[in-house]
């Protein structure tokens, strides 16, 4: 095999050797790769040179041995925690079959992890609704907490426009607070999830060596300021709240809404938001979670 | 007649930007000429990484240096990808716009890694053709770098620095002379490492890329991951003698120490400007202390992680 091959022939028949997650010799072997430029062990030679020191294989294996684990450590850079709560073999397990499924069509290692948190839904084993959320939950839970917070932080954010103060909320005279519309900012996020991965994201981040949490339903506020992405708990009802004026609901039909989705008690649901409603815009403002409002 | 390094300046001695330094230079404004970034891990960012960039490029010089042009794949150019170049390139005030003779990816995909083409006629062509459309975009001389590699094809009908000299005649782009990359190839493919700087057309030289490697006992791979070795100032000091001064930069990737360390490495350079001793490079094989344990990935890995309160 001496003869020039077409250049995309060659890319072709190298690609799918170098990203044979089997190796080179069973890359070279492969269906796809033959379908290139049939080769085997003997006639490799012919077509990859050897180096003094190297045989072809040898040659191929750099680059196939660099192929997964160049992008595993870059999945793992975007999910750390989750790789503490694997172990990293496990992790590089579950990465492996991720980019042989969903191998990178960017230009860009940012876009490497888009569909990472699907990959772990899909490979979750059948659960019923009723059952208890399990250990592949926490770990699903961890990988949309670590994706969100890489999202955020280098997706948009407000740190360059002016977003709405404490003072701007206390000249709305008291009767037109009914009626505000809030504009969120751009990196806010409400996320619910099912176990307090967050406390377990922090702690990791520190270097702690956490226990693993029980399932507790958590509402969480993500956002970012400053560059640096925060994250705030909030009661069921706070969410509630939060999430209806997200979806562009009036302050006054927002407390309705959320009143409506909590199944217990109204009144106690009530006196908490006239109790704290102010206390808790404040918190929320001072946050910069708001871009701005229009009162009706 | 070619202006020396293509008429572009002599930026002087340079690091990589890489985000573990962001808070020292914020902090500290180092003293360094100028910084590389890699175009990929700011062409999107609507974060911290831009902010910073844009921070840093107010105070220095900034070349972009790109590892997915993939301007040696059979598969499209991708515009949108050249257009984003481009409008960083403006922001930043790019004094140049590299990459590497190289493919990443073909059907559509992205292996991130900087593969090495059949240097032939076929492909020379096909580059130089990729070449011209690329700098009409960017609406400048494109640099390309030469990658360290781990194989050669049968098909190849030429020398590596054949074919970099006569794609940049014939497209008027410059060369990224990365020394470390040719030290690491004339090991992994049996070449002359001298022949190859004395070959490459000089006055085209726009910049020289400074690194560490990984010697794995029987090959070389491009870490990134140490200081400078021995062979590769000498072929740093035989460049700097044939283009009269180019700009350099040190690139570390993996195991990054503290920005003085960096710093201090790349300004060794000096010594081997003014240095008119004659070129020794030394017997490869004790070049530096193999070490065959080492699960080394080639270079390049370039990700930034989130930070979070």
């Amino acid at each position: 095999m001496t003869a020039e091959q077409k250049l995309s022939v060659v890319q072709r028949w190298m690609q799918a050797v170098i990203t044979n997650p089997e190796g080179i010799v069973d890359g070279v072997a492969s269906e796809v790769a033959q379908q290139e430029i049939a080769l085997d062990s003997t006639t490799i030679e012919s077509f990859i040179l050897p180096s003094k020191n190297c045989s072809s294989i040898e040659r191929l294996s750099v680059y196939g041995n660099a192929y997964f684990a160049r992008l595993i450590e870059c999945l793992a850079g975007e999910f750390p925690t989750l790789e503490h709560a694997l172990g990293e073999e496990l992790f590089g397990d579950f990465a492996l079959t991720y980019l042989q499924d969903y191998p990178s069509t960017s230009y860009t290692l940012g876009n490497l992890a888009n569909h990472f948190v699907n990959f772990l839904v899909k490979s979750r084993p059948p659960r019923d609704a009723e059952e208890e959320p399990q250990w592949p939950d926490f770990l699903i839970d961890l990988s949309r907490i670590e994706s969100i917070y890489s999202v955020i932080f280098d997706g948009p954010g407000e740190e360059n426009f002016e977003l709405i103060s404490a003072v701007d909320l206390q000249q709305i005279p008291t009767e037109k607070w009914g009626g505000i519309r809030f504009n969120f900012a751009d990196s806010y996020r409400l996320e619910l999830f099912d176990f307090p991965v967050h406390e377990y994201v922090t702690a990791v981040r520190k270097e702690e060596s956490p226990e693993v949490p029980s399932p507790q339903k958590t509402w969480l506020a993500i956002s970012r300021r400053d560059f640096i992405v925060r994250r705030q708990s909030l009661s069921q009802l706070q969410f509630n709240l939060l999430k209806a004026l997200v979806e562009g609901a009036t302050l006054s039909e927002s407390i309705e809404q959320s009143l409506q989705a909590v199944a217990h008690g109204e009144t106690a649901e009530f006196d908490e938001i006239a109790t704290n409603l102010q206390s808790w815009f404040a918190n929320w403002t001072a946050a910069g979670w708001f871009h701005s409002l229009q009162c009706e | 007649m070619v202006a020396p390094r293509l008429g572009h300046d002599n930026l002087g001695l340079g690091v990589g930007l890489r985000s573990t330094h962001y808070p020292y230079i914020l902090e500290n404004e180092p003293n360094v000429d100028w910084f590389e970034i890699i175009s990929e891990n700011y062409m999107d960012s609507q974060g911290r990484p831009r902010y910073v960039l844009e921070q840093i490029a107010e105070r220095y010089p900034i070349v972009m240096h790109g590892v997915s042009m993939s301007i040696g794949s059979s598969d499209p150019l991708d515009f949108d990808y050249l257009n984003k170049l481009k409008a960083l390139a403006k922001v930043v005030d790019a004094r140049w716009v590299s990459d590497h003779l190289c493919w990443t990816g073909v059907a559509g995909r992205n292996t991130h890694d900087l593969l090495p083409v059949p240097l032939d006629e076929q492909t020379l062509w096909h580059v130089i053709e990729r070449i011209h459309v690329v700098q009409d975009v960017l609406e400048r001389p494109l640099i390309l770098e030469n990658p360290s590699t781990y194989i050669t094809f049968a098909q190849s009908t030429m020398p590596e620095w054949e074919f970099l000299t006569r794609m940049a005649e014939a497209t008027d782009c410059g060369l990224l002379l990365d020394v470390n990359n040719v030290y690491v190839s004339s090991v992994n493919h049996d070449f002359d490492p001298i022949e190859y700087v004395e070959s490459v057309p000089h006055e085209r030289i726009v910049q020289c890329h400074l690194a560490g490697h990984t010697n794995m006992g029987t090959y070389c791979i491009d870490t990134h991951d140490g200081k400078v070795i021995d062979p590769v100032w000498e072929l740093y000091r035989l460049t700097h003698q044939r283009t009269g001064g180019i700009s350099t930069l040190l690139e570390w990737d993996a195991d990054i120490p503290p920005f003085p360390e960096v710093h201090a490495e790349v300004l060794k350079a000096k010594q081997h400007m003014s240095d008119q001793l004659p070129i020794n490079i030394v017997d490869t094989e004790a070049a530096s202390k193999p070490d065959v344990s080492n699960t080394a990935i080639p270079q390049p890995v370039v990700s930034v992680g989130a930070e979070v309160e």
